[in-house]
């Protein structure tokens, strides 16, 4: 029913067809959707064209950029709308001198730094799916990745969003001033997941590339010592631009992936990052060595050349995709913890997937605390799902019971709403409603994600469960 | 949830309008009738600190000297700045006012993870998360940042700490600001005023050296301070427009008129003896397509000074928090 | 699981774990943003059609037909994932389904791939036929960018080598590579004897290695062809070849044929800057320094994986210029320019942008060593050389052959 208004406007433009609309039904997650139609708009007008015809038919909608997404955030629940960005994929305009640049929402994470390189600059925010995801799926999931330790999230790099809301308007959220009057709606719209709008245009801040810049490869022969190193780093006063962990099972297939010279047999390794001016550059890496060395790393490497360094982040950046060569399938948490006690927690989990006799690896954003438990698994096996999702539940519970949160980086989407009763009360919960409601009041932007189920009010008279063959 | 807020929470509810109050050190910011509202503080006190993960929380009655001071001890900070120390944390989220070290170290919302507060339907709620990195639900913590009391009563705040850098220091330059802004590496702050260009550089002496060498002249100087005067505000224009707006301010030759600019910001503190002149100013933000945010006096003049944008879906919003428009009455729709 | 009506190996499709990192390396999904052209896409399409979901009729048939086979998904999936072998797999399965389109194809297939290309006298009559075409203007538009423009000069035959015998090296002559660029035939002869040994040429047997019957999905024709190809040089000689496609198709023999032989004859093929690399101790080095464009083919860059040795052996005479676009495929593709010349003209146009950003010129030239890229950037107005010819002219600077013409 929606795909023939589309074909009115332009035939290229909505597609129906429903081999075409199966490709449309999961993300980079585990969950299953299911696709009423799909629409490729080429800018705002076309966007506000398709969320309008939604809200006439009370369609429910999603934005779609690269569908990368981890969470489960972009896919379609109940036959909805998927709106995808990746014909919008414009550099509109870079303005060096401010260090800015307007792009769509489409644009590769990874095109944006190639664009600003000419001057010098780049966009800080380097998910690991840097090559692959777009800005928009960026500002929707306020994306982290290795870099942002020292530089902060998406929201820190996002000056303003032009987006179409729920109700069809277009409006600019933010400004090139740094403070608009009122509040912080830019803040808001970053993160919230396709929810409350669609981003049709931002404004990013493109930070100078550093002057200097030391890569390092620690090497350990346990995680208690590995992740130690992580918090006294941290304890010390240190902010290295990048710190990230590896086990040995990550290690080893990404090492099958890149040859980047990744020990085989650690049992943990570092990868430390350290920017900026050469005496800071220098002191800091002498310190990390140092502490590195006192908590038993048995190699430290610096990286000698650029090659090198690339070689070894194309490694780190390759490791949730190498994991298929362990098994075919994984499921994924992105809970983070304080820093001061990864030791604990990471020895917990691992304990957790032993005790269920599941295997589990971990490649994470270390110095955030950010911890990517991946338990690996092949769903063909009976039963294993289960206990799957029962190490889950337990690994969360432990990293929350540590002070954590559920999510860093990947959002709550779809797989992981059931858990933020865990997190937050019934009252938080409410709150959040009350904010999508406020925007949303038909509930027809990405509709049951994020949320626990029953705390949206136009959630009534919507099918919320999942469709047939549906496997999460 | 916790006892501690229990008072504030029941006075949420036992009053009809209700102003949130911490130190009355921004009372003028963003003015409003007062008839009737009950002023309710936040509890104080250091609630956790943890030097090692680099995490605070603090309630948000707390006095900045007293927040700093505390984890100073621990040798980090966490760049508040506001222009009198005597302000409650409370009161600087809310305000929503960064310093001017926001070059360096980002605005005040990208230093805030997790708030507690009373809303307006007398619930008290968690919004963000006590970590550095968090994306569990709306990133509700950035509205509250310069909500300016209309969201609810903050009552505890957790901040991402800094450990201090080895060296912060304040330098005079004849070079020119904008021109040092694109020659230096992270440099914390570049401001100026109509006599003198000020870098304030932190981290390894050695780099504080070479960031020196960068610039034309580099003396030390003592810290640089906000102008001061009866009437103040707050501009904000896009930084790329700081140049052309620091020549209109010149040329309105308002000789009472005394600015200090946030260079690779956009911010513009002025002071000035008569309203006037903060009113010719206010023509030449809006002019330049910003803001001027009236901080204290200059009464004539509407503290918001142009249609505030999107306020349909801020009012939304406003009624989303406190439905019965309990908290400041009247601002924000 | 068993494998479905396309009859993939469960296990190779399994592999994909849908992260989406492989969609910026594939030219189809950069032109079109569309998930069904896109590796990803293209792997769950096949899924579907394997488990039922989807039946194995258009537009799952199109969709396999869009894909250039360049396989950057391949390089860049860190999974590991075989797209190559699905794809083939896939395409195998939909060639000899029944029904009328699939009876013409294979029709044309078994013309083409069987009687044309592998039998170097109907070639060169035809490359005349297209020389006239060309000419008179006649020359239909899919096929502009996959014929070079020929001349009586391309078209004479210059290269003089033995046939059969026993040599120390083969090379490999191919078909297309042999009728219209023999200019290139000569330099890797050339550059070969520079390094003392004997060289011969095979016999008419190794008309065609077949590469383009096997992407086709035509296998059949494709195991005959490989067959005398492996007849046609004997012995344990290393197997020179200069074309990209055709030493990534030599390559695979061992996989193709199945059996110790073709595994043995596979291992002794090289490409021309591979083995020229391993030969010569301090490759080229001079002061002159002129400029020039790298362009990966696919099958050095995806297949072979050699194309790093391109730049050790030039890199020493020569400014070598890379593309900011990660060597992506240039849209020529074997027949696929004249079989999707819609989605070819766009994937070629991002291509010589990413080559004039790089700094192709009108002076500064394209470096590529496959005939397909070859003619697909000629066509779209870039002078192009192969490794061979410029590593011939460093060391033979008067060897009187022109670069192009
Ligand atoms: C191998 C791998 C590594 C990863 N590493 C990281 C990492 O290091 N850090 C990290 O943060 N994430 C990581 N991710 C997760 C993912 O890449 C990010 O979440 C990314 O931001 C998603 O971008 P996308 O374009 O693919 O968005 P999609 O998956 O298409 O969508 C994600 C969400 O954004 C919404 N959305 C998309 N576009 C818009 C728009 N224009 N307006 C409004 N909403 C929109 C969708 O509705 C959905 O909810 C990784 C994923 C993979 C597969
Ligand atoms: S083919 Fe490889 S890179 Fe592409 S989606 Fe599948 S696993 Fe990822
Ligand atoms: S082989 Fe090339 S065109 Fe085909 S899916 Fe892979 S990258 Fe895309």
């Amino acid at each position: 029913m929606l795909a023939p208004r589309f074909n009115t406007r332009e035939s290229e433009r909505a597609r129906a067809e429903p081999l075409e609309l199966s490709l449309y039904s999961r993300d980079a997650g585990l969950a299953n959707g299911q696709a009423g139609a799909v629409c490729f708009p080429r800018d705002a007008s076309d966007v506000a064209f398709a969320v309008a015809t939604c809200k006439k038919l009370g369609v429910p909608f999603v934005a779609r950029g690269s569908g990368t997404g981890l969470a489960g955030g972009a896919t379609p629940l109940d036959d909805a709308l998927v709106i995808v960005t990746t014909q919008m994929n414009r550099v509109i305009s870079i303005d060096a001198a401010s260090r800015t640049a307007w792009v769509e929402p489409g644009l590769l994470n990874l095109d944006l730094t190639r664009a600003a390189q000419p001057y010098g600059l780049h966009y800080a925010p380097d998910p690991s799916s840097q090559q692959a995801c777009s800005i928009g799926g960026n500002v929707a999931t306020n994306a982290g990745g290795p870099h942002c330790l020292s530089s902060g999230s998406t929201t820190a790099h996002v000056l303003a969003v032009e987006a179409v809301l729920p109700n069809g308007e277009v409006a600019m959220l933010g400004s090139t001033a740094p403070d608009q009057p009122g509040f912080d709606l830019r803040g808001i719209f970053v993160g919230s997941e396709g929810m409350l709008g669609i981003a049709t245009k931002v404004l990013v801040k493109l930070v100078p590339n550093p002057p200097q810049i030391q890569t390092m490869l620690l090497d350990f022969m346990s995680i208690d010592e590995a992740a130690a190193t992580v918090s006294a780093i941290i304890a010390a006063g240190i902010m290295p631009a990048a710190l990230e962990m590896m086990d040995s099972r990550i290690t080893a297939a990404v090492e099958d992936f890149v040859g980047a010279g990744y020990p085989r047999d650690a049992a943990a390794v570092l990868l430390v990052e350290v920017d900026g001016l050469s005496g800071g550059v220098d002191h800091q890496a002498s310190l990390i060595t140092e502490i590195g060395r006192a908590h038993g790393a048995r190699e430290v490497r610096l990286a000698r050349s650029e090659s090198e360094r690339q070689l070894l982040w194309k490694g780190r950046k390759s490791a949730f995709g190498a994991i298929a060569r362990i098994a075919p399938d994984y499921y994924l948490h992105d809970a983070v913890v304080p820093r001061s006690k990864l030791v604990g927690v990471l020895r917990t989990i691992y304990e957790i997937a032993d005790s269920h006799d599941l295997t589990m690896m971990n490649v994470f954003h270390a110095g955030d605390g950010n911890l990517h438990p991946l338990i690996v698994f092949d769903r063909r096996v009976i039963g294993v799902w289960e206990r799957v999702q029962a190490a889950g539940t337990e690994i969360l519970e432990r990293c929350l019971a540590a002070g954590g949160v559920l999510s860093g980086e990947h959002g709550i989407g779809l797989e992981k709403r059931a858990m933020m009763a865990q997190f937050f009360s019934e009252a938080d919960l409410e709150l959040q409603a009350r904010v999508a409601d406020a925007l949303d009041p038909h509930g027809l932007a990405n509709p049951g994600k994020v949320l626990p189920a029953g705390f949206r009010c136009g959630e009534v008279g919507i099918n919320r469960t999942l469709p047939e063959g549906t496997w999460i | 949830m916790n006892s501690r807020f229990d008072p504030t929470v029941e006075s949420v509810n036992a009053s009809e309008l209700v102003d949130p109050t911490g130190s009355r050190t921004h009372s003028g910011l963003g003015r409003r009738a007062r008839d009737g509202s009950i002023e309710i503080s936040a509890p104080a006190g250091i609630v956790s600190h943890d030097p090692d993960d680099l995490v605070v929380t603090v309630l948000a009655g707390t006095k900045v000297s007293e927040f700093s001071d505390a984890i100073g001890l621990q040798k980090q900070f966490v760049p508040l700045d506001p222009r009198s120390d005597q302000a409650t944390v409370g009161g600087v989220i809310a305000s929503g006012l960064s310093g001017v070290r926001r070059l360096g170290f980002g605005p005040l919302r990208d230093n805030l993870l997790e708030v507690r507060f009373v809303t307006g339907y007398g619930k008290l709620v968690k919004v963000g998360g006590p970590t550095v990195k968090n994306v569990t639900g709306f990133d509700i913590p950035r509205l509250l940042v310069g909500s300016l009391g209309t969201l609810g009563l903050i009552v505890q705040a957790t901040f991402r700490c800094r450990p201090l850098p080895s060296e912060s220091r304040w330098f005079t330059t004849s070079s020119e600001p904008g021109g040092a802004l694109q020659k230096m590496f992270r440099p914390t702050a570049i401001l100026s005023d109509s006599r003198s260009t000020y870098v304030l550089l932190s981290g390894e002496a050695v780099d504080v050296a070479t960031s020196c060498r960068l610039l034309a002249s580099c003396t030390e100087t003592a810290d640089v301070q906000l102008p001061e005067g009866p009437h103040r505000g707050r501009m904000s224009v896009a930084p790329a427009t700081l140049a052309s707006v620091e020549m209109q301010l010149r040329a309105t030759k308002a000789s009472d008129l005394r600015w200090l600019i946030e260079w690779g910001v956009g911010t513009i503190h002025l002071a000035a003896d008569s309203s006037t002149s903060i009113a010719l100013a206010r023509a030449i933000a809006v002019d330049a397509g910003g803001w001027l945010l009236i901080e204290d006096g200059a009464e004539d003049l509407d503290p918001f000074g142009v249609t505030i944008p999107n306020l349909a879906i801020m009012s939304r919003l406003k009624r989303a928090f406190d439905p019965d428009e309990k908290f400041a009455r009247g601002r924000f729709g | 699981m068993k494998s479905g009506p396309l009859g993939l190996d469960p296990e190779l499709l399994n592999a994909c774990v849908s992260c989406g990192l492989c969609l910026p390396h594939c030219p189809t999904f950069r032109v079109t943003g569309l998930e069904i052209a896109s590796p990803r896409g293209r792997i769950a399409a096949m899924n579907a059609v394997e488990t039922g979901m989807a039946p194995l009729k258009r537009p799952f048939i199109d969709a396999m037909a869009e894909c250039v086979q360049c396989l950057g998904c391949e390089t860049a999936c860190p999974s590991g994932v075989r797209f190559g072998r699905l794809m083939e797999d896939s395409r195998a399965t939909i060639a000899h389904r029944s029904g009328l389109r699939a009876l013409l194809s294979r029709a044309f297939g078994a013309i083409a791939y069987r009687r044309l290309l592998p039998n170097q006298h109907v070639l060169h009559l035809l490359s005349w036929v297209l020389l006239v075409a060309q000419r008179m203007r006649v020359m239909p538009k899919r096929f502009r960018s996959s014929v070079p423009r020929l001349t009586r000069h391309r078209l004479r035959r210059t290269l003089n080598v033995t046939v059969g015998g026993n040599p120390d090296v083969w090379l490999f002559t191919g078909c297309v590579m042999d009728a219209w660029l023999q200019k290139t035939h000569v330099a890797t002869a050339a550059a070969l004897r520079s390094t003392g040994v004997r060289i011969a040429r095979p016999d008419s047997r190794a008309g065609c290695c077949g590469a383009l019957a096997a992407h086709a999905g035509r296998r059949d024709i494709a195991r005959s062809l490989a067959k005398s190809v492996v007849a046609a040089m004997p012995g344990a000689a290393p197997i020179i070849v200069n074309s990209a496609g055709c030493g990534a198709a030599l390559k695979d023999y061992g996989h193709l044929l199945g059996d110790a032989d073709a595994e043995r004859f596979a291992a002794r093929v090289f490409d021309i800057s591979e083995w020229l690399v391993a030969q010569t101790a301090s490759p080229l080095a001079t002061e002159a320094r002129t400029s020039i464009v790298i362009q990966d083919p696919c099958h050095l860059r995806n297949v072979q994986r050699t194309h790093d040795s391109v730049r050790l052996l030039l890199g020493g005479a020569f400014a070598l210029l890379e593309t900011n676009d990660d060597g992506m495929c240039c849209g020529a593709g074997g027949g696929y320019a004249a079989n999707q010349p819609d989605l070819s003209t766009k994937i070629t146009k991002r291509k010589a942008k990413a080559l004039r950003d790089a700094g192709a010129s009108t002076d500064v030239a394209v470096c590529s060593s496959n005939p397909g890229c070859t003619f697909a950037l000629e066509a779209a107005g870039f002078k192009v050389v192969h490794p061979a010819e410029l590593y011939a002219d460093c060391i033979a600077p008067d060897r009187g052959e022109p670069r192009n013409g």
